[in-house]
C-alpha cells in the first residue's frame, strides 16, 4: 500500500468522522456530569432498583428464550423445509418494526383480552406492569440477534463432524450436545450477549407494556420529561457505565479456544 | 458381508443408479472413481447417513436398508478424518464408547489399547488442532475401530496424508484386513487399488461399470474410461482388418499393429500400456518381427518407477522403462531406437464400449 496517498487520507478522515460522531455525544455527556451528581445518582434507591431490574429482567428473558431459540437456530442451519425463507423473514421482522408498534403488538397478545394474557390470567398471572411483561417485550425485539448469530454458528460447524458422530454411534441429541453446541458455542454466547444488551436498552416496546416498574431507559426518559436534561444526564451516565461493564464482562467469558478457526496444520514428521 | 441389490439414490442433480455390489467377508475391495463419481455418497448410503430411494442393502445376510445408523456397526473413516476439534485425542477415541455407555474402567483400558496399537499413545491428552495429517488419520482410525465394526469404509484415506506416510497407512490397512476385517476403500488412484485390493470396482457417473481382480480390470479394461483410469496413455483410433487369419489395426498415421485374434468391427480404439512397450538399441535387432517399429526419442522424464520416454514411431508412444534399462540403452532426445510390444499387449475397444 502506498502511504500518504490522497485516498488513504480520505479514508482516514471519513473513518475518524464516523468514530467521532459516536464518541463525541458520549464524551460530552460524561464531561457535563459533575462527580457529586453522579455519586448522588448512584446512591439513589430508585436508580439502583431500575438498573438492577433492567439487568435481571433482560438476562432472564435472554436465558429462557435461548432454550428455544438455540434449537430453532440449529434447525434453520441444518434442515431444509418448505417456506424456510418465510420463517427466516419472520424471525428478522422485529428488527425492522418500529419498537412502539412492536410493543403494541405484544400488548395485544399479553393483555387480559389477548391469547397469552387469557391463559396466564387463568393461572393467576398478569403481564402488564410486571417484570414478566417487560421480559416479553424485551425478548420480542431482541430475539433475532440470538437466533441469527447462533444459526451462523451452527452453519459453520462442518456437517461431516455431525455425520461422523452419527456413524460412531451417537444419538441425534448427543451429536447436538457434544458436537454442534460446543463448536457453535462462541457464536451462541456472542448472540446471547447481543440479545441481552439489546433487551437491556429497549425503550419503545417496554414503555407500552410497563411504565412501572421502571427499567433504566424508561427512568431516564421519565427524568428527562419531568425534570429536564440536567437530571436525566447523571442517570444516563450511570446506566451506560453499568451496561458497558456488563457487556465487557460477558464478552470476556467466551474468549476461550475457538475450535473451528484454529485449523489443523500439518507438521513435518 | 456386504450386499447391495439394485440400490438407487437421487442426490440433488446426481444419482447413484442400479448399484449391485457384493463384498464377501474378509475381502479388501477398492472402488475406483473420479471426484464427483458418487464414491462418498455410496459410502454414506452404506453407513446409513442416507436411505436409498429403492433397493436393498444387506450386511451379514441381514437387511439393514432401514436400520438406524447407530445400530449398523459400520466404521466409516472420512476423507479429512472428521476428528472432533473440541475434544482431546483420547476424547475422540473414547467417543463411540461413551455413546454406548461403557464403564470408565473399560473406556480407559480400551482407549489405551487402541492408541497403543496405532502408535498414538503419547498423544492421548493433546488437543487435535496441532496434530499432523498422519496423526489425525490414526486418531480417526482408532476412533472408528474401537467398537470393532464388522465393515470398515474408507473414503480416500490416502488423499490427505503426506506421501511419506502412505506406506505406513497401507501396512495398517493390510494388517487389519489380514485380521479378518472386511474393507471397502474408495479412491481415485488406481495405484492404491493395485497395492491393496483383492477386488476392484470402477464407479463412473453413479454406476459401477466394471468389477473384478485388479489384474483383470487393469490389463483388460472394459472401456476407454477405465483404461485411462488405469494409467494407460497410449490410445489410437484404428481401423481393423484381418489378413491371412491374423488381425491388424492401422492407425491414422499408418502404423500397422498386430493384435490378438478375435471378432472385431471395422473401427475401434486401441490402447497399449506404456509398461508393455520395450525399447531396443537400434544396433541390436532387425525389423523382422511384428509390432517392431523404428522410433525417435522425443522426450524423457523421470517417473515413479524409472523413466518415461515419449517416442515418435509415426504415432507418439509412451514407454515406461526402469532406470537400469535406461542406463543400458544410453539414449537421449533424438536417439533412434526400435520399439516393440507383444501382439497380446494391444487392447481393442470397439462398439458400445467406446465412451
Amino acid at each position: 500500500m502506498i502511504k500518504n496517498s490522497p485516498f488513504n487520507w480520505i479514508l482516514l478522515i471519513l473513518s475518524s468522522l464516523v468514530l467521532l460522531f459516536i464518541l463525541a455525544p458520549l464524551t460530552g455527556m460524561f464531561l457535563h456530569t459533575e462527580g457529586s451528581k453522579l455519586l448522588e445518582t448512584v446512591s439513589d434507591k430508585d436508580v439502583q432498583h431500575s438498573i438492577w431490574l433492567t439487568l435481571w429482567v433482560s438476562f432472564t428473558a435472554t436465558f429462557f428464550f435461548a432454550l428455544g431459540a438455540v434449537p430453532l437456530a440449529w434447525v434453520l442451519a441444518r434442515k431444509k423445509f418448505p417456506l424456510k425463507g418465510l420463517v427466516q423473514g419472520i424471525i428478522d421482522l422485529p428488527v425492522v418494526l418500529p419498537h412502539t408498534a412492536a410493543g403494541i403488538a405484544v400488548l395485544g397478545f399479553i393483555s387480559r383480552d389477548g391469547f397469552l394474557g387469557k391463559v396466564a390470567d387463568s393461572v393467576g398471572l398478569t403481564f402488564i406492569n410486571r417484570p414478566a411483561g417487560i421480559a416479553l417485550a424485551m425478548a420480542f425485539v431482541s430475539l433475532p440477534f440470538l437466533i441469527n448469530s447462533a444459526r451462523d454458528g451452527f452453519a459453520a460447524v462442518p456437517e461431516r463432524l455431525e455425520k461422523a458422530a452419527l456413524t460412531l454411534g451417537a444419538s441425534q441429541s448427543r451429536v447436538f450436545f457434544s458436537i454442534s453446541l460446543p463448536l457453535a458455542w462462541r457464536n451462541i454466547t456472542s448472540g446471547f450477549v447481543l440479545m441481552f444488551a439489546r433487551g437491556m436498552s429497549e425503550f419503545g416496546a417496554v414503555v407500552i407494556i410497563a411504565y412501572h416498574p421502571m427499567i433504566a431507559p424508561v427512568m431516564i426518559y421519565d427524568r428527562f420529561t419531568s425534570f429536564g436534561l440536567k437530571y436525566a444526564r447523571p442517570a444516563s451516565v450511570v446506566f451506560i457505565i453499568i451496561a458497558l461493564a456488563v457487556f465487557i464482562i460477558l464478552r470476556l467469558i467466551p474468549a476461550g479456544r475457538n475450535h473451528l478457526n484454529s485449523r489443523p496444520h500439518a507438521e513435518n514428521d | 458381508m456386504l450386499k447391495m441389490i439394485d440400490v438407487n439414490k437421487k442426490l440433488g442433480n446426481f444419482a447413484l443408479s442400479g448399484i449391485n455390489l457384493e463384498i464377501p467377508e474378509g475381502e479388501y475391495f477398492v472402488l475406483l472413481g473420479r471426484s464427483g463419481s458418487g464414491k462418498t455418497q455410496l459410502l454414506e448410503l452404506i453407513a446409513g447417513l442416507y436411505a436409498p430411494d429403492s433397493g436393498e442393502i444387506r450386511i451379514a445376510g441381514k437387511d439393514v436398508t432401514r436400520t438406524r445408523i447407530q445400530d449398523r456397526n459400520i466404521g466409516l473413516m472420512f476423507q479429512d478424518f472428521a476428528v472432533f476439534p473440541n475434544m482431546t485425542v483420547s476424547g475422540n477415541i473414547s467417543f463411540p464408547l461413551r455413546c454406548r455407555k461403557y464403564s470408565h474402567a473399560d473406556i480407559s483400558r480400551m482407549v489405551a489399547e487402541a492408541a497403543e496399537k496405532l502408535n498414538i499413545d503419547h498423544l492421548l491428552d493433546r488437543l487435535t488442532n496441532n496434530l499432523s495429517s498422519g496423526e489425525l488419520q490414526r486418531v480417526a482410525l482408532a476412533r472408528t475401530l474401537i467398537t470393532s465394526p464388522r465393515l470398515l469404509l474408507l473414503d480416500e484415506p490416502m488423499a490427505s496424508v503426506d506421501a511419506s506416510l502412505k506406506d505406513d497407512i497401507r501396512r495398517i490397512f493390510r494388517q487389519l484386513n489380514r485380521e479378518g476385517l472386511t474393507i471397502l476403500h474408495v479412491t481415485h488412484d488406481y495405484r492404491e487399488a493395485i497395492s491393496l485390493a483383492a477386488r476392484v470396482g470402477v464407479l463412473h457417473n453413479g454406476r459401477i461399470i466394471q468389477e473384478g481382480k485388479p489384474g483383470e480390470v487393469f490389463r483388460r479394461p472394459e472401456n476407454e474410461f477405465i483404461a485411462r483410469y488405469a494409467g494407460i496413455r497410449n490410445f489410437f483410433r484404428v481401423k481393423l482388418y484381418a489378413e491371412d487369419g491374423s488381425w491388424n489395426a492401422v492407425t491414422g498415421n499408418k502404423m500397422v499393429i498386430s493384435i490378438p485374434p478375435d471378432e472385431y468391427p471395422v473401427e475401434g480404439l486401441l490402447a497399449i500400456r506404456s509398461e508393455e512397450v520395450k525399447i531396443l538399441n537400434i544396433l541390436s535387432a532387425g525389423n523382422s518381427q511384428k509390432n517392431m517399429f523404428r522410433a525417435v526419442v522425443r522426450e524423457i522424464y523421470p517417473s515413479e518407477t524409472g523413466m518415461e520416454i515419449i517416442l515418435d514411431a509415426g504415432e507418439m508412444i509412451h514407454a515406461d522403462i526402469t532406470m537400469n534399462e535406461f542406463t543400458e540403452l544410453n539414449i537421449k532426445e533424438l536417439s533412434v531406437v526400435w520399439i516393440t510390444f507383444s501382439s497380446e499387449a494391444p487392447i481393442v475397444f470397439s462398439g458400445k464400449e467406446l465412451i
